[in-house]
């Protein structure tokens, strides 16, 4: 998914977003809202987690790829450059995609059922999933694709136009925007609206405290359960993720896990297994856990698609080891997509795809037995 | 253990050897040396830090004789090259004015190149960026008579393909346009890679070299230069000596400048990393610093590039050739 331009004039042609106020970007630049920002004309900000070391080269502390910069060089990400000592983020307010989702899509299913996302996302990542299905933003430098200068306050002013009520940093990694998600976030939940994340959870435990309380929703990729996937796989590390997980889990922030299963890499009973066990332990039995299906893409073209049996397996394994909320994704029309009570079976919350066909869910409880079903509701 | 040459010896030593033409003409004698052979030349800079073109022409001519065993300079072109040719010269840039090839030097291998044979207008010097080129002096030329000059300014492949353990797209400059190809770096240390010489050039053609600086940018730097499109069209590195840096790479660091007064080429282009990464710690040691491999950052990736059989990565294979310009 490059920058999302076509959209975005849409958005502009149709009043979700107003160009109309000139802001400074950085020093020295000044930039029009919705002005598109292309090749190296990339304003700058300081960046906001980082340690200066000796003889100009600085430690990232945003993420736990810790990457030591010398001048002239970027972390990992690409999104990050140390110019003579100084760390700068350099895709703060530089949207390279934007659109309003629904909120389904993200997935989250115990989030506001049925309403938009307005969802955005800068290049870069901290990590490289072989997989990745929006490898097309996530694996550029930001001078590499088109964007748009869309600054925190002009990012709601679309939201609230484009009639979303939440806000969704997606798409590519927001880790390594989080300057910008943390901005974004507080001026959304200062118009009322709900600030979401969804991410890959490969972030340090500081950057990560700050801007929790910020957020409604977090979704968290969790790649696989195994260390040897995560390296292999996506040049990243397990433990970071899931000591995320526990954070978030312990904050008051609504949690949902996506397991993207590709066959023979991360889809094994016994992965699965001690996934779903340690999912339960640490987190409880009401977070919300999505199975999807992969399908070829970027680098990991030489596999087929998961086969349906494969997620159905896992998700019999998951419900089996007592997790109350499982779903398949990527598979329209499986009954898997639905919310059902755990205490009655009853269906609450039928859907088709990103649709929603019907919510039977009263204020939050199930309608035949009475029971609470977690998650964010209005 | 390096061996020093003379021409002759070089003579001598090229002239019993099974050699490969390249790309020359059907009437050009063939002599291309064995790998491992590096001819350096001396080439230094004035008060003004400025280089003579006369100076740069002859030690250019010298260093392309001594690597490739031609008694002059348009047969030595005429080795590596056909004149249906389009020659891409991937400069590195990343140091500015002060730590990048200089304009007189490269120059000197354009004029070479034309006298070898090479049509002026199928000369393309590049480097990812064309403001980086700018910043360094090499002003921007898409068209005319001249040699072009321009950044590759993300016109990458779609694709991406993989080499090893690196997955990217490849810069169209390289994959389509060019049909051989010239790394023209400089000697500096580098803060991740420990040397950025000729073979870490080659990051600036990728899209997402961010991705693989870790573990010394091994092997990810030999993977890069060992896929096909750079493996079979690379034909000569040379790198300007004339000012290097042994440490606070690989942007410029004046603590770390020091005038190595020296020109290098080599078709080998393993070998002239080895003898970077040579030179690089002798003067580290010689100002009393940890060498590369103490400070914990040995380019691994010359050992892993010569694995792959680019060239030659076993110090005791070195064989650095002094020529005079």
């Amino acid at each position: 998914m490059s920058l999302d331009r076509r959209r975005f004039t849409a958005l502009l042609a149709s009043g979700a977003i107003t160009a109309v106020s000139s802001r400074p970007a950085s020093a020295g630049r000044t930039l029009r809202v919705g002005q598109v920002v292309n090749g190296e004309e990339l304003p700058v900000r300081e960046a906001s987690w980082y340690k200066k070391l000796e003889e100009g080269r600085i430690e990232c502390q945003l993420c736990p790829q810790a990457c030591t910069v010398a001048d002239a060089e970027r972390g990992t990400c690409g999104a990050r450059e140390n110019r003579g000592g100084t760390y700068f983020t350099l895709v703060h307010s530089l949207a390279c995609s934007i659109h309003a989702d629904p909120i389904e899509k993200k997935p989250f299913f115990h989030v506001m059922p049925g309403e938009l996302a307005f969802s955005y996302a800068t290049a870069g990542c901290n990590v490289e999933c072989k997989f990745c299905q929006n490898w097309e933003i996530s694996q550029f430098r930001p001078e590499q694709v088109q964007s748009i200068y869309l600054p925190p306050e002009a990012l709601v002013e679309a939201a609230k136009r484009a009639g979303a009520r939440l806000t969704a940093a997606t798409y590519s990694e927001p880790v390594i925007f989080w300057e910008y998600v943390r901005d974004a976030a507080r001026a959304a939940k200062k118009a009322g609206l709900a600030p979401t994340v969804v991410s890959n959870g490969f972030i340090k435990e500081a950057p990560l405290r700050e801007v929790l309380p910020l957020l409604r929703a977090v979704k968290v990729d969790l790649k696989s359960f195994r260390d040897e996937f995560y390296r292999d796989q996506l040049r990243g590390r397990l433990e970071p993720v899931l000591k995320t997980l526990e954070i978030i889990r312990g904050a008051d922030v609504w949690l949902e896990i996506v397991v993207l299963l590709i066959p023979t890499l991360n889809d094994s009973e016994r992965e699965i297994r001690d996934l779903s066990k340690w999912v339960k332990s640490n987190l409880g039995p009401d977070v919300p856990i999505h199975f999807t299906r992969f399908h070829p893409t970027y680098r990991l073209t030489g596999l087929p698609p998961t086969p349906v049996a494969i997620l159905e397996r896992s998700w019999k394994i998951a419900r089996a080891e007592g997790l109350n909320y499982v779903y398949l994704g990527n598979l329209p029309t499986h009954p898997a997509e639905n919310t059902t009570c755990p205490g009655c079976g009853e269906v609450l919350i039928r859907r088709l795809g990103f649709k929603i066909l019907e919510n039977r869910l009263e204020q939050g409880s199930c309608p035949a037995c009475d029971r609470t079903i977690p998650g964010v509701w209005r | 253990m390096t061996r020093r040459l003379t021409r002759r010896e070089l003579g001598a030593l090229v002239g019993g050897a099974a050699m490969t033409r390249v790309a020359g003409s059907s009437t050009e004698a063939v002599a291309l040396p064995k790998k491992g052979v590096v001819c350096t030349a001396p080439l230094s800079a004035g008060a003004d830090d400025r280089v003579e073109p006369g100076a740069a022409d002859a030690a250019m001519a010298a260093v392309l004789m001594g690597a490739t065993g031609s008694t002059d300079g348009a047969g030595a072109v005429r080795l590596l090259f056909s004149p249906r040719d389009v020659v891409g010269i991937k400069l590195n840039c990343l140091g500015g004015r002060r730590l990048s090839p200089r304009p007189v030097v490269v120059t000197a291998l354009v004029d070479l190149l034309v006298a070898g044979g090479v049509a002026r207008d199928r000369i393309i010097l590049f480097e990812r960026s064309s403001r980086e080129l700018e910043r360094a002096g090499f002003p921007i030329r898409r068209e005319g008579s001249g040699p072009r000059c321009y950044g590759t300014d993300n016109n990458y492949d779609r694709k991406p393909q993989v080499s090893g353990s690196i997955g990217s797209c490849f810069a169209r400059l390289v994959s389509e346009t060019c049909t051989a190809l010239i790394s023209f770096g400089v000697v500096k240390d580098h803060d991740l890679a420990g040397v950025s010489a000729g073979l870490k050039n080659w990051y600036g053609v990728i899209h997402n070299p961010n991705k693989y600086h870790d573990h010394q940018c091994d092997p990810y730097v030999a993977d890069v230069v060992r896929h096909p499109l750079i493996r079979e069209k690379l034909r000569l590195t040379v790198l300007d000596g004339v000012t290097a840096q042994c440490h606070g790479g690989p942007a410029y660091r004046a603590s770390g400048v020091f005038p190595l007064a020296a020109l290098a080429a080599s078709i080998d282009p393993v070998a002239v990393d080895l003898w970077a990464w040579k030179v690089i710690d002798a003067e580290r040691r010689r100002r009393g610093l940890e060498t590369l491999e103490e400070a914990g950052r040995p380019p691994r990736f010359i050992a892993t590039a010569a694995r792959y059989g680019l060239g030659v990565g076993d110090p005791a294979d070195l064989v650095e050739v002094g020529v005079q310009g």
